[in-house]
């Protein structure tokens, strides 16, 4: 098990190096970073440009500068926004709880919808039920989430007026007051529902398909001919075991949803780092595109770290030797 | 279309005993129709819509659907008609997901081939990119090229290849472990046949059914990645016809014209819906043993 550990943090550490080196890389490949890191109204400045040059180290060399980008990326500080005029790192701290807050959200509401509905799909095999279901897992897998979203919000905060359209109303930072909570929850519903909706459409899958192979296993059957009532049987003894697919599926999503939340985050103006990164990108916005990114790519890095530690604990099969 | 060369397969081809093969195999014959009218009306755009475009009529503008005869889907802010747009969009929508994908399709079997067949660092190095690229989502690789190519077409396509070649090249790749030891290859060295031509006439054959069961099920995932893209404004100028582009200029009339973002909404989920339908048909026919996989 140590070993395992061991060998999964380092791959992990490869590939946060690896991504680093991509997004530092990627400003040198294409055209002088100093010219990218000025502001476009300074562009023509000589004299600017110059002492850009030495402010942010880059007459030195690559190597060096990379280190530099290292050592000042650990402790977040990506240099100025120049849209917002203030470091990248205050940015990201604000942002930071608003994605957090949403993925999480996204997770739960995959988890309690995604779950029953995939289990009781393959109790009520073949029934006007289980089609529902599977139609609607079909849709949720093919309809793009932008446009989900949109018309959610034309006739749930629109023409029926009962959630918010946009926002985090008054939240800010990591947590809320009693007060907050049901304004939080409410302006939470919408973002998380559209974020989730694929997976919620998978782990309805994978329940149904892991519950049907369950319910058709001996011990199941032997269960049900003891005399055992239908709901013991199904949600004791059945859907625990079929829920281990769903689980691990389930910690591998979670990391999907810190990032798939970019589109999401545009839609409902949600003040999270999916949103300041297109910002970023639309504005040419250099530091804040690398901060956004980077924190990103480290989060998805490190939750995708977690599972498979936890995964390697609940199912020794997947551990080498 | 791909569905042609899997019943072309057969081994005789008289017509009674192709009518057969066609009934036994059970095509999808709902999404196979639903894509070829929108490859029909991508590919003859011109002569399909009723306007173009992006023709402004200004007397019409924000037309309701389904009022006027000369505006069946209503019309936008500057009284361009939906239909030719969305009629259009499938065009565009062509123009920039298929060269990405056939890009994405040759280098994702390229490097799977060598990767597979070469073994030893080179597959190490290969496989850790592939994983690497793999390892994050989509998005987040597309945005990062755009942001330091630029936006435009041309780099949205570059964003697309440059994400999706790398699921072809572990598909691929695990293909041709599979069968790189079988006998007919090992005799092939022995013959001493060279590499390449190993790898060409011998491995490449072998994961052809392979590489069109994902291409079908990749397609869909492309044509979302395009479409999200293009809704962030990353591709096309805002004015071109592309369905993303089309939802995201609704979303400014979200109460006023609710027409503009639901029917490019509903033609990309069609689109998907059949790829999707198309490519699970499609794998359970040519190789039942990837169910799994997917």
């Amino acid at each position: 098990m140590t070993v395992y550990i061991t060998r999964r943090i380092l791959e992990g550490f490869v590939t946060l190096v690896a991504l680093s080196f991509v997004v530092f890389g990627s400003v040198h490949l294409t055209g002088d970073p100093a010219r990218f890191l000025l502001p476009i109204s300074n562009d023509h400045d000589e004299a600017v440009y110059e002492a850009q040059k030495k402010a942010y180290g880059l007459d030195k060399p690559f190597i060096v500068q990379y280190a530099n980008f290292l050592y000042k990326g650990v402790q977040l500080d990506f240099g100025n926004s120049f849209t917002a005029r203030r470091p990248v790192r205050d940015i990201l701290l604000e942002r930071i709880p608003a994605t957090v807050h949403l993925a999480l959200a996204g997770m739960v509401l995959a988890i309690v919808i995604g779950v029953p509905l995939g289990i009781v799909s393959a109790v009520k095999r073949d029934t006007i039920l289980d089609k529902v279901c599977k139609t609607f897992a079909i849709f949720g897998m093919a309809a793009p989430q932008f446009w989900v979203a949109i018309m959610l919000i034309i006739i749930l905060a629109g023409y029926l007026d009962l959630l918010p359209a946009f926002g985090r109303g008054d939240m800010t930072g990591w947590f809320p007051t009693w007060s907050q909570i049901p304004n939080m929850i409410h302006h939470l519903i919408l973002p998380a529902f559209v974020l989730s909706l694929a997976i919620i459409a998978a782990i309805m899958r994978l329940a149904r398909s892991a519950m049907l192979e369950v319910l058709d296993s001996d011990y199941v059957k032997f269960a049900q001919v003891k005399g055992m009532s239908d709901r013991v049987v199904i949600w004791k003894h059945a859907a625990r075991n079929a829920l281990i697919p769903v689980i691990t599926y389930g910690g591998i999503s979670l990391a999907g949803l810190l990032n798939g939340s970019v589109v999401v985050e545009v839609v409902f103006a949600w003040p999270g780092v999916g949103l300041m990164l297109l910002e970023g990108v639309l504005s040419n916005n250099f530091p804040q595109v690398e901060g956004a990114i980077m924190v990103s790519g480290a989060a998805y890095i490190l939750t995708a770290l977690i599972v498979d530690i936890l995964y390697g604990y609940a199912d020794p099969r997947v551990r080498p030797n | 279309m791909a569905s042609d060369n899997a019943i072309l397969v057969a081994d005789d081809r008289t017509p009674a005993s192709l009518r057969r093969r066609i009934q036994e195999a059970r095509l999808p014959w709902v999404p196979i129709t639903i894509l070829a009218v929108i490859l029909f009306c991508a590919i003859f755009a011109n002569l399909v819509a009723p306007h173009d475009p992006r023709e402004n009529d200004v007397i019409n503008k924000l037309q309701p659907p389904f009022q006027s005869a000369d505006h069946i889907l209503g019309t936008d802010r500057l009284g361009k008609d939906m239909l030719s747009r969305l009629i259009y969009g499938a065009r565009t929508m062509l123009q920039v997901t298929a060269p990405s994908m056939v890009v994405a399709i040759l280098a994702g079997t390229v490097v799977g081939l060598v990767s597979g067949y070469s073994g030893r660092w080179v597959d190490s190095v290969l496989m850790r990119i592939t994983d690497a690229v793999l390892g994050f989502p989509s998005i987040l690789v597309a945005l990062l090229i755009v942001t330091y190519l630029g936006t435009g077409v041309w780099n949205v396509m570059i964003a697309i290849a440059a994400t999706q070649w790398a699921r072809f090249a572990r598909m691929i790749r695990g293909e041709v472990l599979a069968i790189r030891d079988r006998d007919f290859v090992v005799l092939a060295q022995i013959y001493g046949v060279s590499s390449g031509m190993i790898v060409w006439r011998h491995l490449f054959p072998n994961v052809i059914n392979t590489l069109m069961v994902l291409t079908s099920v990749s397609v869909g995932q492309v044509i979302l990645l395009e479409a999200s893209l293009s809704f962030l404004g990353l591709g096309l100028r805002p004015g071109d016809p592309a369905w993303g582009i089309l939802v995201a200029e609704g979303r400014e009339f979200l109460t006023q014209a609710w027409w503009i973002a639901l029917f490019p909404g509903i033609l990309i989920t069609v689109v998907v819906m059949a790829f999707n339908y198309f490519g699970d048909w499609l794998r359970d026919y040519l190789d039942p043993r990837l169910r799994r996989a997917g």
